[in-house]
């Protein structure tokens, strides 16, 4: 009986490790592709079959990109823009509506939840079929800061249950003390509820932020101008739009794409998850 | 005189609606207004012409709606997008689950490998359609050349996102890459509230691997099953820009889905009408999915 079950677990570490090693391989391979394709010549990247490591590593693509095809940063620093006014004005608002619905519980209150349940079904070109008239009629399409409204409250109700859902788990003791000391609702609320959930904070707005980033339909309708133009629609717009594509560049934009996201995401990445899973879990 | 004590109910309710202000102004400007308004423009008239003249939209007696039904585009697009979800969210569940499982069985690195493989999911959408076109590529892409090098050269012109058969899996590839990272660390997470100490006390009793996760793992999980496949429905069932950048709704319409025609319909042939129909019926569909998702979920919890 030792035996069988020896020679099963053997069996069965063997097939884990493999699993393990073919989805890993999956999400993560593609990565290292995309890499060393931005550091081939064309001549390189179109050669058939196709080489695992480039021969000569040029940088002849991001020269490109600096150089000749500067539109692209533009559209990035449109996207810089909006992402950080947007996971700025996130974290107000989470901060508000948050705090509100992990303290209070009212008939209000309960509606107010369902609608932000119910706003993240809708599909976002219905939202966009009436924005384009209502926002043009106002004047504020094809300006940045339409554009980031238009976003924010797409992402406002994800990041105030995730916030609320960081507020729950402060005890209302600490703030009935400081009650007793005379501070007022505000101050309660900003000088003292508040820095107690900064690990919450951070999570929304780097989850704000990376869904901003990720935005392609609200841009794609609500912008016209090319200098206003975000990362993703510019992409598509300006490098996708030839016949025959250049493929050391697009692979060079993927990576300069999504650097800044990575990066944000490793460096805070403690938040990130707990955050991640507090907000889906409780929402 | 005594500080009047904290939970009076009337100013606390006062001071909480204050709080819900903005974000119930922002959503109901951005989001209640536009679909309401989208659900009254699929019943009007309403192109582009109204949008330069400021005309508002004029009844035409559900001409939107008996003009979808007049080809088999929208059938069509209902298809797709119904094949879509259903497969990528299957298969991104069992992957999931699978790598979640791994992951949580005491091996080395877990922790290195569980930060590491969330790397797709921060890759941008765009970019990740990007990364499987070029993967994809139908003269030098690497996919070719190993389907070519498995086959033996048998297969020596794989171009999955040209053949109206193959398009909608080779989209289906790039949404997996990028969802099963969160849900993993969502069922990750899940895994880590499993009491430790039942899932031992069956072990001593004689329960194999597949009768503890039956039977133990997977009631504990469910909340989380539940949240993050629905999570991942909605999602889909939304999906736009991969399907746009990767193949535009073709070969041949097979991977034109309810997104890809609404938006095609409303801003490429600028009939934001029939647009909106496309979306409203969408919509409709998807609160009875999400609906009929519910129930079930309950009725297997009992």
């Amino acid at each position: 009986m030792k035996t069988t079950m020896k020679s099963d677990s053997k069996l069965f570490s063997f097939f884990k490790y493999a699993a393990l090693a073919v989805i890993l391989l999956f999400l993560l391979f593609p990565l290292y592709w995309v890499l060393i394709t931005a550091f081939k010549t064309n001549m390189e990247a179109y050669r058939y079959p196709p080489t695992f490591f480039p021969r000569h590593p040029v940088l002849t693509s991001f020269l490109s990109l600096f150089h000749e095809n500067n539109q692209f940063f533009v559209y990035y620093k449109n996207n810089i823009i909006v992402s950080s006014f947007v996971a700025l004005l996130c974290c107000v608002v989470a901060i508000f509506s948050g705090y509100s619905l992990a303290r209070f519980r009212h008939r209000w209150n309960t509606w107010f939840f369902a609608l932000l349940l119910a706003s993240q079904m809708f599909p976002v070109i219905s939202r966009m079929i009436s924005l384009y008239s209502i926002m043009g009629k106002l004047g504020i399409i094809n300006t940045l800061g339409g554009l980031s409204l238009a976003l924010l409250a797409a992402q406002a109700p994800f990041c105030i249950i995730l916030m609320s859902s960081f507020f729950a788990g402060i005890p209302k003791e600490i703030e009935e003390a400081a009650y007793v000391d005379g501070a007022g609702r505000w101050r309660i609320l900003f000088s003292i509820v508040t820095p107690l959930v900064k690990s919450g904070l951070v999570a929304v707005g780097i989850y704000a932020f990376l869904m901003t980033w990720d935005d392609y339909l609200h841009a794609a309708t609500l912008i016209q101008a090319d200098m206003k133009r975000t990362l993703s629609v510019g992409i598509a717009l300006r490098y996708l739009g030839e016949l025959s594509y250049d493929w050391s560049l697009v692979n060079t934009i993927s990576i300069v794409g999504t650097i800044p996201v990575v990066l944000l995401f490793f460096f805070f990445q403690k938040y990130m998850i707990k955050g991640l899973v507090a907000g889906a879990v409780k929402g | 005189m005594k500080p009047k004590p904290l939970s009076s109910k009337r100013s606390d309710t006062l001071f909480s609606l204050l709080l819900d202000l903005p974000a119930f102004l922002l959503l109901l400007s951005f989001i209640v207004v536009p679909i309401v308004d989208s659900v009254i423009k699929s019943f009007q008239a309403y192109g582009v012409k109204n949008i330069i003249t400021k005309k508002p939209g004029v009844w035409n007696d559900f001409a939107n709606y008996l003009y979808l039904f007049k080809t088999d585009d929208f059938v069509g697009a209902t298809l797709h997008t119904f094949s879509f979800v259903i497969g990528v969210v299957l298969v991104q569940f069992l992957l999931a689950i699978l790598l979640a499982l791994i992951l949580n069985s005491n091996i080395r690195g877990a922790r290195f490998m569980r930060s590491v493989m969330m790397t797709p999911w921060v890759v941008p959408t765009v970019i990740s359609a990007l990364i499987w076109m070029w993967l994809f590529q139908p003269q030098y892409g690497l996919l070719k050349y190993l389907v070519s090098l498995v086959t033996f050269g048998h297969l020596s012109d794989f171009a999955i996102l040209n053949n109206p058969s193959t398009a909608l899996t080779g989209v289906g590839v790039a949404a997996l890459w990028k969802q099963i990272p969160l849900m993993t660390l969502l069922l990750l997470a899940g895994l880590q509230n499993v009491p430790q100490d039942i899932s031992e006390a069956a072990m001593i009793d004689g329960a194999g691997k597949i009768r503890r996760f039956f039977s133990i793992i997977l009631p504990y999980l469910s909340p989380v099953i539940k949240v993050s496949v629905s999570m991942s429905i909605i999602e889909n069932f939304k999906q736009f820009p991969l399907f746009w950048t990767m193949t535009g709704g073709g070969p041949n319409n097979s991977t034109t889905t309810l997104a890809v025609l609404s938006y095609r319909e409303a801003f490429v042939g600028m009939n934001l009408g029939s647009g909106a129909a496309i979306t409203t019926l969408w919509m409709l569909m998807m609160i009875a999915v999400i609906f009929g998702y519910n129930k079930l979920f309950r009725v297997q919890e009992m």
